[in-house]
């Protein structure tokens, strides 16, 4: 069972159900505002509009793929070549641009390639058993190997006008944070609403109940793995799209950032709870705590351990408020 | 107790690291520095016998068709694609010289050493190497010079006995001199600027910042140094960092220097969407290729290199002159085919020549 | 040997066929790979990989992942040299704090998991990113060199023919080997990979064997930090990053469950081997290196294939 569906006490105030159905949510959002507040104090221009829209949009694609690996891992999974996969699409992506293919293909391209991949990987998990941390560790492998084996390291520079999608605005909005914001309400409605939804959490939770209730496990999960290829490859492009070039190598440590960003955000690594907001919420707080460093003169020597001891108070709290609740 | 004992060790540890000299710049090393005149009079160059190595029963290549391998810091960024086609281009030009480039796809130390060494059991004639590190390639290269192989490096020195030559793309005061005065011009004397660099491990860029900063001093001493930001080789944290500085410091910030051919257009693209073009100036280390919207837009105005495919053409022509024994130790110039002679220095390195600025009324004449 | 590890061992077996193929074919590509120097000197280059594996192999049958070992052995690499340069302890003193400081550091992610109730996976990404950052901090981006020359006997020298960091591999695989297959604290390690909470009520000090597992952990990662930095002369605060995806690879590819309960000392050596003389032999044999890692991501998958695909048919 989820946390987020456990049954809550009739008597119960609905405060007391937020926190209890929301309480890593909760904690990583008041981190957020505690943050903006005290650097906003220590420097304003931390807060202006320039800056916020910096901290949000230069990270959304982060959120966006930590969107489907809060999925995965719910579902019992994990994911550690979703780095090296968002490196490839992006280049797919940019090579279609730039091969004068319409801007849409070069748009949905990377999204359905996400999508076959990842079924691919979730068929090699589900119906020829291999732990996933097995079968992403090889595609790791391979996709940063073919990667270089294929575009010798060229970086693709000429993109035609119009494909920037991350460049662009809506109501003085820009586009990444529109991306983060819909997809991370649709999909947590989506999870916790529709039954599917409810069969990710129950596989993640006990996947012999789950079998038992009649649940066809080896399906559910070869499609949580399609769908994450979905927003693995939205990141993608809008990976691609944020600046004039892209890089055809694959940015280094990028899986690491966004399992981070699930599992702050809440997913049990055990699989069966979390919710995909918080792992949008930890994604943004991280980005945060990344820009808020700069501002607050860290020596950048000392960055990296700041960081580090910053996670772990995040993860160290959540695990005293869970222990507090049972 | 233990524990006590090893807290107590743990803390001293993180007390002696504070404790280090700090070069006046995060990010510098802490060598000894040799600023240049600020008028630009070359300094005088006391010369220097030949400390380079030399490779043990080396078997007579004078003439014979070359096998080299090309070992880069890493592969896959357009810095390093550049010398690889100069390597290959110098390499055709010859004949007789097969090259290829292999490399880790990480700048890291321990994966470029153990390519080395599958290099030299595979017996290739001849490596060139780019060094992530001078001290921790220096016992693979030794090896490589022990089992008679020739050995040249560029772009990144080794310790000079552990290879033979080393061409040297610009002097680090050359490269620092160039980039300072740029920025002074663009900027004004009295500017203030943040420094965007890849990583402070990194041997090149940590030299650079730290003659930077002492050429600064003796020539442009208003020029304000505000901070350095690490961005790795990665064009999107690059843009991130250069635009949260950007944030930070507004109106403030007049000049970013770009430290790698990574940060340096990613930096440009910063300024370009925050809509800073004229009023930060973005002066840099890059490739002409990735610069060119932005010198032609009119945000960037200099751009500071070397030509990396003339590095890498110059290396594989001083290995083809060291294999066939026309470059010896206490030769005062080598010829390297289309670059005509270049001069040896420091006893045994070999300069490319003076850095290059790049405009907008050359940069067109450039495609690398 | 237990029944439950018989099936198990069938992996083990498939992967040696795997191993002694791959030889033949490299051998055969060519005439410089199945040579004794070049095998001693592939010995010499895996020794740091090799060891961290070792203590992984146990981390992982109890169900858990270290993936903070990569940023451990940087943090020692670093300590070293700042307690003999900077500090001005003798060499052979600072080496041991090194060491004992990975075993803090380890210690402390064993706290965290144990005490806290984090989850491995989440905990050891948390000390990564610190240990990481610690270490450059104390380094302030500063190289440590110039070593007195005895103190490369251990990474560059030889001891009786083989390089002296083999020995060192050689002897803690066979500890390790016998404290995992024949003791009762690798059955305690079994069992608690098996399920936890069974082997709770049946009276296994689950938490103190943890905490000794990743305690052992970083103490290796920090003898593999001295092996490291006497083999490359210098200490850098990067030293190790990436280290825990292969040790992982090697280890899973040994055939231990990622899941616990199930795995062998001698599985990971295989797993070690294999992937070494893949990397050496590929590009003895004209691969380029990004092939290479293509290559080790299809073996690993393939292997864990058709060993999945032979166990079925058994059971």
């Amino acid at each position: 069972m989820s946390a987020a569906a456990a049954p809550v006490p009739a008597r119960s105030s609905a405060l007391r159900r937020l926190v209890s159905g929301y309480g890593q949510e909760l904690i990583i959002l008041a981190a957020i505002v505690a943050l903006m507040i005290v650097v906003g104090l220590y420097n304003p221009r931390f807060m202006s509009q320039s800056n916020l829209t910096s901290i949000f949009a230069g990270n959304a694609y982060i959120a966006v793929a930590a969107i489907g690996m809060s999925m995965v891992i719910i579902s019992g999974n994990i994911d550690v070549a979703v780095g090296s996969l968002i490196g490839v699409l992006a280049v797919l992506s940019g090579t279609l641009a730039v091969g004068g293919y319409p801007i849409w293909v070069a748009w949905a391209a990377p999204v359905v390639v996400g999508i076959l991949v990842n079924a691919g990987v979730g068929a090699l998990v589900a119906y020829a058993r291999i732990p996933s941390i097995v079968v992403t560790l090889g595609m790791l492998s391979i996709l940063k190997g073919g990667l270089i084996s294929v575009t010798a390291g060229a970086w693709i520079t000429g993109l035609p006008e119009g494909y920037a999608i991350a460049q662009a605005r809506l109501f003085g909005v820009p586009a990444p944070v529109w991306f983060m914001v819909v997809l991370t309400i649709a999909a947590a409605w989506w999870m916790r609403n529709s039954g599917f939804g409810r069969t990710i959490y129950a596989i993640g939770g006990n996947p012999e109940a789950a079998r038992a209730s009649g649940i066809r496990i080896e399906r559910s999960i070869v499609a949580v793995f399609a769908i994450h290829g979905f927003f693995v490859g939205i990141a993608a492009v809008l990976f691609a799209t944020q600046l004039q070039v892209i890089q055809s190598t694959v940015p280094p440590n990028l899986e690491l950032t966004v399992i981070t960003a699930s599992v702050v955000g809440g997913v049990s690594i055990l699989g069966g709870t979390g919710t995909v907001i918080g792992s949008t919420l930890a994604a943004i707080l991280f980005a945060a705590i990344g820009s808020s460093l700069i501002f607050l003169n860290v020596s950048a020597y000392w960055l990296r351990a700041v960081q580090g001891l910053l996670i772990l108070a995040t993860v160290l709290a959540d695990m005293a408020r869970r222990h507090r609740i049972r | 107790m233990l524990k006590k004992t090893l807290a107590f060790a743990l803390g001293l540890g993180l007390m002696s690291g504070a404790a280090y000299a700090q070069s006046a710049w995060t990010g510098g090393d802490d060598l000894p520095t040799n600023p240049l005149a600020c008028d630009g009079t070359p300094a005088a160059v006391a010369s220097k016998p030949y400390d380079g190595g030399s490779p043990t029963n080396a078997p007579d290549r004078k003439g014979k068709p070359l096998n080299v391998v090309d070992v880069p810091k890493l592969i896959g960024i357009g810095y390093f694609n550049a010398t690889s086609k100069g390597i290959a281009d110098a390499a055709a030009e010859l004949g007789n010289v097969t090259a290829k480039t292999d490399g880790p796809t990480q700048a890291n130390i321990d994966q470029q050493i153990s390519f080395i060494d599958n290099y030299i059991t595979s017996g290739v004639d001849g490596i060139l190497f780019a060094a992530n590190d001078p001290v921790a390639i220096a016992p693979v290269l030794k090896k490589a010079l022990a089992a008679g192989i020739n050995v040249v490096g560029y772009d990144a020195n080794s310790q000079p006995d552990a290879r033979q030559w080393f061409v040297n793309q610009a002097e680090f005061n050359g490269i620092a001199k160039a980039m300072i005065d740029s920025l002074a011009k663009e900027s004004g004397e009295d500017a203030s600027f943040a420094i965007v660099t890849s990583t402070f491990t990194t041997p090149n860029q940590a030299r650079w910042i730290a003659e930077m900063g002492a050429y600064a001093a003796k020539c442009h001493p208003n020029l304000k140094w505000l901070e350095t930001v690490e961005a790795q080789e990665d064009n999107v944290l690059s843009f991130n960092q250069a635009t949260t500085l950007i944030n930070k410091y507004g109106d403030e910030l007049k000049g970013i220097l770009g430290m790698t051919s990574v940060a340096t257009p990613a930096s440009a693209e910063a300024v370009t969407q925050a809509g800073k073009c004229g009023s930060i100036a973005v002066v840099g280390l890059a490739t002409p290729n990735a610069m060119k919207p932005y010198v032609e837009k009119d945000c960037v105005k200099s751009v500071v290199l070397w030509n990396p495919v003339d590095l890498g053409y110059a290396a594989m022509y001083v290995l083809r002159a060291v294999a066939d024994g026309t470059l010896e130790p206490g030769a005062t110039s080598v010829k390297a085919g289309k670059l005509g002679e270049l001069q040896v220095i420091n006893g045994s390195e070999i300069l490319l020549g003076a850095p290059f600025v790049f405009t907008k009324e050359n940069i067109g004449n450039f495609d690398f | 040997m237990t029944a439950a590890l018989r099936p198990f061992l069938r992996h083990e077996a498939i992967l040696f066929v795997l191993l002694v193929a791959a030889l033949f074919v490299l051998a055969g590509q060519s005439d410089r790979f199945f040579t004794i120097a070049n095998l001693l000197n592939q010995g010499r280059l895996m020794t740091e990989i090799g060891l961290v594996a070792l203590a992984m192999t146990f981390v992982i049958v109890t169900g858990g992942i270290d993936l903070s070992v990569g940023s451990i052995l940087g943090l020692c690499a670093i300590l070293l040299g700042v307690f003999w340069q900077n500090l001005g302890l003798p060499l052979p003193l600072a080496m041991g704090l090194a060491v004992l400081v990975g075993g803090v550091a380890g210690l402390v992610n064993g706290l965290i998991i144990t005490r806290f109730r984090v989850p491995p996976l989440i905990a050891t990404l948390a000390t990564l990113a610190l240990y990481r950052g610690l270490a450059e901090g104390i380094s302030q981006a500063r190289s440590v060199r110039g070593y007195p020359d005895w103190f490369f006997v251990l990474g560059q020298g030889d001891l009786a023919g083989v390089p002296t960091q083999l020995w060192i591999l050689g002897l803690l695989t066979l500890v390790a080997g016998v404290v995992l297959g024949m003791t009762a604290f690798g059955r305690a390690t079994y069992a608690i990979g098996a399920n936890e909470t069974a082997a709770r009520f049946s009276g296994v000090p689950v938490d103190r064997v943890k905490i000794a597992i990743y305690t052992a952990s970083g103490l290796v990662a920090g003898l593999a930090a001295v092996i490291f930095v006497s083999r490359v002369s210098t200490t850098r605060s990067d030293m190790g990053t990436g280290v825990e995806l292969d040790v992982i690879t090697a280890v899973v590819l040994g055939g231990t469950s990622i899941f616990g309960g199930r795995g062998t000392i001698i599985g990971t050596a295989i797993g070690l081997v294999l992937i070494q003389a893949l990397k050496n032999g590929l590009a003895l044999a004209g691969v380029k290196g990004d092939g290479t890692i293509v290559v080790i991501g299809l073996v690993l998958i393939l292997a864990i294939l058709a060993s999945n695909l032979f166990s079925r048919e058994d059971g």
